[in-house]
């Protein structure tokens, strides 16, 4: 009860005019940047968070959770029409949904994903506003020692439980630590790896970090390896639409794909792919005509668009709890928060109980927005992917410029743009994800902060890691992340 | 960081370019490990400064030759397939080359030349690289987008750019 009462509270603060128009500003670019390839929600806050600085912090953060979710819509457009996902959560929208708009069904296919997504983004926060107050109430009596043990799982369940290579997962994420470790440190005003040159002493800001991996490393891979000839987009005439028997066949995986999806998302599990992929299976075994799964069935677009929007919803649970983030878009908000001094976790429900509230509640006005925006607007998306690419990158690359200089006026920085950019080539040429860095530059700080306060409580008895029982017990799920699914992997392949 | 011919197409052997990814993150690892241990101490202070820095650096080093040993066993990374590219393509290194020859000639002038010709070189370098060839097109578009992103940065957000050569005209 007293969640719904600040719940109301919030929609106050999210219903004000200018709030609403930051609301849809946040959705309307985010459907944009969904659709774009090249750039994608994590990079767009990246790149705003600068320009923003002014902004009082309930409306930027609306406009971001509006990017955010409106990332989701745009996402599934693009692998719809073009059979390309950008991410690998809608690699079976591509696969199913691009074979529907070959059909001549691509209407269908664009209604189910947008009101999936809005029913699994709905519920998934109707979710997130009663578990989050409940998991807060818990988290604040975690003791410094268990925080850490908690950012080690985020560490090791992102960067190696679910990603394809574990040992290149890792790589990835030792490699942000290393980078989160430049600067002074701040408990002893020690510099640390600073080489000598004054403009690493504040270390390195995230954003040329985030916007080198992903805006200049991306625009160099993809110039190395230019798809030759004309991009092939399925047209589309009128508005998303689908029939009575499309509405019967899309409820059911919508509900089902919500209840996979929020459940993986609210763990710190890192990445929507496993419940889109559970999603797809249980469908595919459901489905009275698994026939159609491969050549176009819409169940196999509604429930892993249902469950991709649900995790979505879900990762804002240890977000804004625990100020644990486990997708590089949660990242850089959490860095968001970080930058208007105020720190995601138990506490900031009390602090700033206006701003989360505020925040939960433009969550629910923006995915009605966004169905309103996705549904009659369909064809002015689908237009947005016949951009020449030439134009749309060499935008992209200026627009980063502007974000990584007006950080601190500094050439120096767009020469670290540069390297890291040439890093983040290199990262999508040796098959290492880019997440586990952005979480390791994000959250490595923290995960020091609390390592160092917990050895300080014990005065400096490593034991407290694993003699206090929440500590001991995270640190055994570490652990088991790190190495169970190395022993299923070995007996199957002794299996087979 | 092209693939190298296979040798033979039965015994696909060790990659080179993979190797050397190996190794340079192997020396990353033990470079951070020099580093911290000339960190201080810290005075006061249970765990000092140079705690964190040396597990982060004998991880990654650990890290790196665990993948040094399986790309001597023939591991080797598959490129990431992204929304505009093609596998199937031969790897074009000119390219990516022009972007960033283009962005560090744009960025070394960007305080004298001025922000709208700096971030206009950017734009045609990745125009031309991503094969676009009507270099008058090219050259208007990246002059338009520069000015407005100028203007818009300096007038509407009060973000201060640097003028240049232009800064009379602006």
């Amino acid at each position: 009860m007293e969640a719904l009462t600040s719940l109301l509270a919030g929609f106050e603060t999210a219903l004000t005019p200018i709030n609403l128009l930051w609301a849809l500003i946040g959705v309307t670019l985010g459907t944009l940047v969904g659709v774009l390839p090249g750039i994608g929600p994590a990079l767009t806050v990246a790149l705003l968070l600068p320009v923003t600085a002014k902004l009082p912090p309930v409306s930027a953060f609306i406009m971001f959770a509006g990017i955010y979710y409106g990332g989701m819509f745009g996402g599934s457009t693009t692998s719809i029409l073009l059979n390309t996902p950008g991410e690998s959560a809608s690699i079976i929208t591509a696969l199913e949904g691009n074979k529907m708009a070959r059909k001549g069904r691509a209407a269908a296919a664009l209604a189910t994903a947008a009101i999936g997504s809005f029913i699994a983004g709905t519920i998934g926060t109707l979710l997130l506003t009663f578990a989050a107050p409940a998991i807060a109430d818990i988290a604040v009596q975690i003791t410094p020692s268990a925080k850490f043990a908690l950012i080690m799982l985020a560490f090791v369940t992102i960067s190696a439980t679910f990603g394809g290579s574990p040992l290149r997962g890792l790589l990835s994420l030792f490699v942000g630590l290393g980078i989160g470790l430049v600067g002074t440190d701040l408990q002893s005003g020690q510099a640390r790896f600073s080489l000598g040159r004054p403009e690493l002493l504040d270390g390195i800001d995230f954003i040329t970090v985030v916007i080198g991996l992903f805006a200049i490393g991306e625009t160099l891979y993809v110039a190395s390896r230019l798809r030759k000839g004309k991009s092939d987009v399925i047209k589309l005439q009128g508005g998303a639409t689908m029939s009575k028997a499309d509405w019967r066949r899309s409820w059911g995986p919508w509900l089902r794909g919500t209840a996979l999806g929020f459940p993986f998302g609210a763990i710190p599990a890192g990445g929507a792919e496993i419940p889109t992929f559970l999603s797809y299976t249980l469908e595919k075994r459901l489905s009275k005509h698994p026939e159609e799964f491969g050549h176009g069935a819409i169940e196999g677009v509604a429930g892993p668009e249902a469950a991709n929007n649900a995790s979505a919803a879900g990762v804002l649970v240890p977000l804004l709890t625990l100020g644990l983030p486990t997708s590089a878009t949660a990242a850089i908000l959490l860095a968001a928060f970080q930058q208007y001094g105020l720190q995601p976790g138990p506490l900031l429900f009390i602090t700033n109980g206006e701003l989360v509230w505020g925040l939960i509640a433009s969550l629910y006005i923006g995915n009605v927005m966004l169905l309103a925006l996705n549904l009659p607007l369909a064809p002015v998306w689908a237009r947005l992917l016949l951009i020449p690419r030439p134009f749309l990158y060499a935008a992209i690359l200026v627009f980063s410029t502007v974000g990584v200089y007006s950080l601190n006026n500094s050439v120096f920085d767009l020469g670290l743009l540069a390297l890291f950019g040439v890093i983040g080539y290199g990262m999508r040429r040796f098959d290492f994800p880019v997440t586990p860095a952005i979480i390791g530059v994000v959250l490595g700080p923290t995960a020091e902060a609390q390592f160092r306060t917990a050895l300080q409580q014990s005065n400096g008895d490593f034991s407290i890691f694993v003699t206090q029982p929440l500590t001991a017990f995270l640190m055994l799920c570490v652990l088991a992340a790190l190495f169970v699914p190395q022993l299923l992997k070995f007996r199957a392949r002794r299996a087979s | 960081m092209t693939q190298p011919p296979p040798t033979s197409p039965t015994r696909p052997g060790i990659s080179v370019p993979d190797l050397l990814v190996a190794l340079t993150l192997t020396a990353l690892g033990i470079a951070l490990f020099i580093g911290s241990r000339e960190i201080p101490f810290g005075i006061n202070a249970v765990v000092g400064p140079r705690v964190f820095p040396l597990i982060v650096s004998v991880g990654l080093t650990v890290l790196g030759v665990l993948l040094t040993v399986s790309v001597l066993r023939g591991a080797r990374a598959e490129p990431a397939a992204e929304e505009d590219t093609d596998l199937t393509v031969p790897v074009n290194l000119a390219a990516p080359g022009i972007i960033l020859g283009g962005f560090l000639l744009g960025a070394a002038v960007l305080t004298t030349a001025g922000f709208v010709i700096g971030t206009a070189i950017m734009y045609c370098s990745v125009a031309w690289a991503f094969g676009e060839r009507r270099i008058g097109l090219i050259a208007g578009v990246a002059l338009a987008v520069a000015l407005v992103t100028y203007v818009a940065f300096t007038r509407g957000l009060g973000l201060s750019l640097p003028p240049g050569i232009l800064k009379g005209l602006l």
